[in-house]
Parts: structure tokens; sequence; C-alpha cells
């Protein structure tokens, strides 16, 4: 999936990927790979980016720990990402239902 | 293994010109950098797990985290929203309590201004009242833009708010620094000894201009760190 298609989307990916868990940087990103089956063709580098910007708006906290001697920013969803995530979902699904009902089948377009 | 070892360098080479694009604060860059090094060094791990050198590891690694130029380019723009809150923050903060701090000393050392004898004209009035709203405006905007820069955070282009963010803290700055030399103008020319009536008091307005100016040079820093952003 080419990264423009993908880059407005990031935001909710992530909120998605820390849905109950609390991961470091590179495994949100073996996350959202494996999430995808590999489809997901983003560079990894704006994956912090999108972090700072999601901590900035409140959505996501972080916290500096040692882990297996490497020292690792660990994120996780506040409540407020929560419930971001959940209205991201909510629209998501809204979104898809309207576009599929046109494009996914049985509709005038699908018969041309 | 020659050019294992020549190309163990790839992951450096890359965070070192990754750092030499980076301008905002020390801490903010020195955490980035760290938890990209890590990124790096993860994916490293997990493409050798995969059966690739060390130098195909280092090399998929980085190509994977994104051309240095596009990477730099957003993490600078987060520096500078960063270093943009900071510069708020401090003008939220120091601003009214640097101006309190002034008034106050002002009343218990010197005493209320009607008590030199001769009113001052209305139009010094005007600039003395001016000058005491400013520091409480500049700081009410700058929380005002605190507040917005989090709740637009998702809605507007970082690197957008960081120029907006830097442009506010200066024209904040620059109110203060106006207002402080309008009514030092002002009372130096309906009576110039007003100004050093009290020793304590030209200190306390020397630091005055000292923190300012420190402000001035926060926000100016703030601007080049979000203009520098392409």
């Amino acid at each position: 999936m080419k990264p423009d298609a993908l880059r407005g989307h990031l935001d909710a990916l992530l909120l998605a990927t820390l849905d109950g868990v609390q991961l470091h940087g590179y495994a949100i990103i073996e996350a959202l790979q494996q999430g995808s089956g590999g489809a997901l063709d983003l560079p990894t580098g704006t994956v912090y980016p999108a972090l700072r910007r999601l901590e900035r708006a409140g959505h996501v906290s972080s916290d500096w720990s040692t882990v297996g001697g490497r020292k690792r920013r660990t994120y996780e969803l506040t409540q407020a990402g929560q419930r971001a995530l959940n209205a991201e979902r909510d629209a998501w699904r809204e979104f898809t239902t309207v576009i599929d009902g046109v494009l996914g089948g049985g509709g005038k377009w699908a018969q041309t | 293994m020659g050019a294992d070892v020549m190309d163990a360098d790839v992951v450096d080479r890359y965070m070192t010109e990754l750092g030499s694009r980076l301008r905002g604060s020390k801490k903010q860059v020195r955490e980035l950098l760290t938890e990209t090094r890590d990124s790096l060094a993860d994916a490293t791990e997990a493409h050798v797990d995969r059966g690739l050198t060390e130098r195909e590891a280092q090399e998929r690694a980085v190509e994977e985290f994104g051309p240095v130029r596009e990477i730099a380019n957003e993490y600078q723009a987060e520096l500078a929203v960063a270093y943009g809150t900071r510069t708020l923050v401090w003008l939220a903060i120091v601003l009214p309590l640097m101006h309190m701090a002034w008034e106050y000393g002002r009343m218990l050392l010197i005493g209320p201004w009607q008590d030199f004898g001769t009113r001052p004209p209305a139009w010094y009035l005007f600039v003395a009242q001016a000058n005491d709203l400013t520091s409480g405006i500049a700081s009410g905007v700058a929380l005002v833009a605190l507040v917005l820069g989090r709740v637009l955070a998702r809605k507007y282009d970082t690197k957008l708010l960081a120029k907006a963010g830097a442009t506010i803290a200066l024209l904040a700055v620059a109110a203060v620094l106006l207002g402080n030399l309008a009514i030092i103008l002002a009372t130096a020319h309906v009576d110039a000894s007003r100004l050093v009536q009290s020793l304590p008091m030209t200190i306390a307005s020397l630091i005055t201009w000292i923190v300012i100016v420190r402000l001035g040079l926060l926000a100016r820093r703030c601007l080049s760190c979000a203009t520098i952003v392409v």
C-alpha cells in the first residue's frame, strides 16, 4: 500500500496498535506490519514524529524504561486516546459502509 | 569481513547526518536520536535473524526508516513545536509573575505614583495602563495558543503549528518589550528622576529587561527552529 494513502490514517493505525498494550517504537512498527500482513509500506521513521504528535494531542503517553539493557521509550493510550480511537473506528465503519454501498456490488457503479 | 566492518557504520552515518540536520532543545533532540538508534538496532537485529549479513541488515534498516532528508524534516517539525510549546509556557508563567513582582516592589519601595506631588498627564496614565495590560494579554495569548496547540495537534500540519507558535511567542515578547520601552520613555519625559528613585527598583527593572531579552532570544530561536522546516 502506498505511503501517501496511509499517511492520513497513520494516527488511527497507531492508536489501534496501542489499544490495550504498552509498546516501544519498534514494537509498534512490527505490530503495524504484522497487522497488515506486510502490506503497509511506510518509512518507519515517520512513526516517531506521529507518536509525538499523538502525545501532544494527549492521546498517547510515554515513559522511558530500560528493557534488555537498552533504554526504551514506551507508549500507551490515554483515556482521551481511547475515546479518539473509538471515534476513529466509528468514522471508519461509517465511511466504509457508505463507499461499499456504492462501489461494493449491486450498485450502478459495480455494473459498469 | 573487511566489507562488513566498513559497512557496520551505515547506521552511524545515518544517525550523524540526521543529528546534524536537527535543531531544538538538546534533551528533545537527544531523546529522538536515542529512539531512532534503538529502532535501527532493533530492525538490524530482526534482519540478521532473517538471514541477512550485518551489512545488508543495516542497509535494509536504514532504507526502511526513510530518506534522511524526509525524516529530518518531520523530526524538525516536532522539535520546533516542542520548543514553541516550552517558550509559550515560559511566557504564560513568567510575564505575569514578573509584572506582579515589579508592581509589588514598586508599591513597597516607592509607593503610589500620585504620592509624587503632581498627577501625571492623561497620556502618561494611558501608556502606564497599556503597559500594565500588555503582560497580562501576552500571557493570556500564550496560554490560549498552548490550549489551541493541543486541541489542533492532529487537525493541522505540524509545520504550520510550529510556525504559528513561534510567531505568537515572538509577537508576545515584542509587545511586552514595546510596553516596557514606552513606559520608560514616557517616565523619562514626565520626570526622569523617577527612573532612578530607588536603587532596588532600578535593579529590579534591569532584571526585568534581562528576562524580557532572554524570552525574546527563546522566541527567536523558536522561529528559526520552525522556519528551517521545508
